[in-house]
């Protein structure tokens, strides 16, 4: 059963990804400026940056640390969650592109999953991981083997938190038609928030992403056990290692609503 | 022979929300927003043997789409009752839609970017259709279908005939007892529309397929079906065959007589007269009243004719009829 779902995954991933890469040199020019755009805007903000020496007493380098994890989880993740894009799914319902799906005897989500799979995000992947290399030479972090084991379970939430967002966000569409801009604020919006530092921001909006999404817990605590800080808002001491928990819990109950939503859906139809 | 469709008291009502007009109205609809229920269809049954090749009538916003939507398992209805093959089908999807075949002529079953063949081998797996069984079809279906010319075509290059006819092959390659088409000819030059029309009937009789057909070309009504479902307004309107349609509202037929004089006034009881130019009059003549005969004696009686034909009455006009007169409504 399980096995099947992912032979029908890959199957689909191949077509979109094949057809992708038809056109090579296109193919490659997208990835490249699309990871070079986000680049030079890292750098020209790392100018800004290097003239007030640090921000909310972290710097450079360690900023590249907590933008370049950002970058890489999130352009991984608007890769694999591409389908489930609030902006493209809300137009394949338009247009009953999810009715035909529905047509198909395989699991709903699994061809939604499988549906697109844009490989231009390798650009932002890239930058992302040219931002890690400079973090790592501006301030390098001892990897211990804790360490070195935590950071992909913390790419791996990253990814299931703002895909969560992503699915959430598409089953909204099947109330509202039209994709909703809040969702965004979320999502791109969420992204560039926790590539600061975050005690930076207004206590409000802290404890907004703390305790209503808690967004604080995927990179920026992550990070202070990476590389050794203190933690400001006085947590107890687990707090780094529950970005694990965030994620899970962000995308399960994404999952949860998104078959209501599907349920809604079909019970009044478009 | 048991039912292969069993469709009893069935119902779909949607409820929306109506905009407001003007600003206060805005605003008003976003404290209370105004719902407003709308039965798209209503209390509809019918029943379909195995073989039957049906179509689904009815004008635009009549609920067609809607009872296709809740008999593919697209949608779920308000209330009522639907049986296909034994199966409810939006209770268990994947299982039911194994089962059956579905055509949507404005919409693609197929992948935009991949060929026409890998198209198939990739619904081959998704039905998991046996390799014999799948190589005998594709045979077969490449055959009538006339596939072969662009077999290896990305999808989004075919003309919109060479798509309806990939389509038609996706939905049965798996062998489902039941096809539902939704407006199959829909676009398609008369050529197009000739070939997919042949197919269809082929596919009804040699592979004994039932189909429920919609269109809104009644000359696939005509090539096609023998029986045929009207609704409107949700409400189903008649059941029955073509003929059965046709002798009850199908009303006037029509005799167009050429004379071999000219004559200054050529009416005639029990019938009317429709126009009279030159040497050429059209009649109308009720079925019921008057039989074809009749009417030629009593004209060859009175006046010299070289020439004369009979037309039934068609079913584009009986359907008009139908529609704009509401002639079945209570």
């Amino acid at each position: 059963m399980l096995r099947r779902l992912f032979t029908t995954y890959l199957k689909f991933i191949q077509i979109q990804i094949l057809s992708q890469i038809q056109y090579p040199f296109s193919f490659l020019f997208d990835v490249f400026t699309n990871g070079i755009s986000l680049l030079i805007f890292f750098l020209s903000l790392s100018l800004v940056l290097q003239r007030f020496d640090n921000v909310g007493g972290w710097r450079l380098g360690e900023i590249a640390f907590l933008w370049g994890t950002a970058e890489i989880a999130f352009g991984l993740m608007d890769m694999i969650f591409s389908g489930f894009d609030p902006d493209s799914f809300s137009v394949m319902v338009r247009q009953g592109t999810l009715d035909q799906m529905l047509l198909r005897p395989a699991n709903i989500t699994i061809q939604i999953f499988g549906s697109r799979f844009i490989l231009r995000r390798l650009g932002r992947i890239a930058e992302g991981l040219i931002i890690f290399t400079i973090s790592q030479v501006l301030s390098p972090i001892v990897w211990t083997l804790p360490r070195l084991l935590f950071y992909p379970v913390v790419i791996f939430s990253q990814i299931l938190f703002f895909g969560g967002l992503f699915i959430a966000g598409s089953t909204i569409t099947f109330w509202t038609i039209e994709r909703i801009e809040a969702v965004n604020i979320l999502t791109y919006g969420g992204n560039e928030m926790i590539s600061y530092p975050m005690h930076i921001y207004p206590d409000w909006l802290i404890k907004f992403f703390t305790y209503l999404i808690p967004l604080i817990f995927i990179n920026y605590y992550p990070a202070l056990f990476f590389l050794g800080k203190p933690d400001p808002f006085g947590m107890p001491a687990f707090a780094p290692f529950l970005a694990p928990l965030a994620g899970l819990g962000v995308f399960l109950a994404s999952l949860w609503f998104w078959k209501f939503g599907l349920r809604y859906y079909q019970g009044t139809g478009s | 022979m048991n039912a292969i469709i069993k469709v009893e008291h069935l119902s779909k009502t949607f409820e929306i929300t109506q905009s407001q007009k003007g600003w206060s109205g805005a605003l008003r609809g976003l404290i209370k927003p105004l719902k407003k229920k709308i039965a798209a269809v209503k209390e509809v049954s019918f029943e379909l043997k195995p073989g039957e090749l049906v179509g689904y009538l009815g004008p635009n916003g009549a609920g067609k789409s809607t009872t296709l939507k809740m008999l593919t398992g697209l949608l779920v209805p308000t209330s009522g009752v639907v049986q296909v093959n034994g199966l409810v089908p939006w209770r268990d999807r994947t299982k039911y839609v194994a089962s059956i075949g579905a055509v949507f002529g404005q919409r693609t079953t197929l992948w935009w970017d991949l060929p026409v063949q890998e198209s198939f081998d990739l619904i081959q797996y998704m039905y998991r259709i046996p390799d014999k069984r799948y190589r005998h079809n594709m045979d077969l279906f490449r055959d009538i279908l006339g596939l072969d010319p662009f077999i290896n075509t990305p999808v989004r290059s075919l003309s919109l005939g060479q798509r309806m006819r990939a389509d038609l092959c996706a939905a049965l390659l798996h062998d489902p007892k039941l096809l539902f088409l939704d407006e199959p000819t829909i676009g398609l030059d008369v050529v197009a529309k000739d070939k997919i029309r042949q197919f269809i009937k082929h596919v009804n009789e040699e592979r004994k397929t039932t189909i429920i057909l919609t269109t809104h070309d009644l000359q696939d009504v005509e090539k096609l079906c023998e029986r045929v479902i009207i609704i409107d307004h949700g409400q189903l309107l008649f059941d029955g065959t073509l003929e059965a349609l046709n002798n009850r509202f199908g009303g006037q037929r029509t005799l167009q007589v050429d004379f071999a004089e000219t004559y200054p006034d050529v009416s005639i009881e029990g019938a009317g007269l429709i126009s009279h130019e030159g040497l050429q009059a059209t009649y109308q003549f009720d079925r019921d009243i008057l039989s074809a005969s009749d009417l030629i004696s009593r004209l060859s009686n009175r006046y010299k004719i070289s020439d004369l034909s009979v037309r039934e009455p068609a079913i584009e006009d009986t359907i008009r009829r139908i529609y704009v007169d509401k002639l079945l409504e209570n």
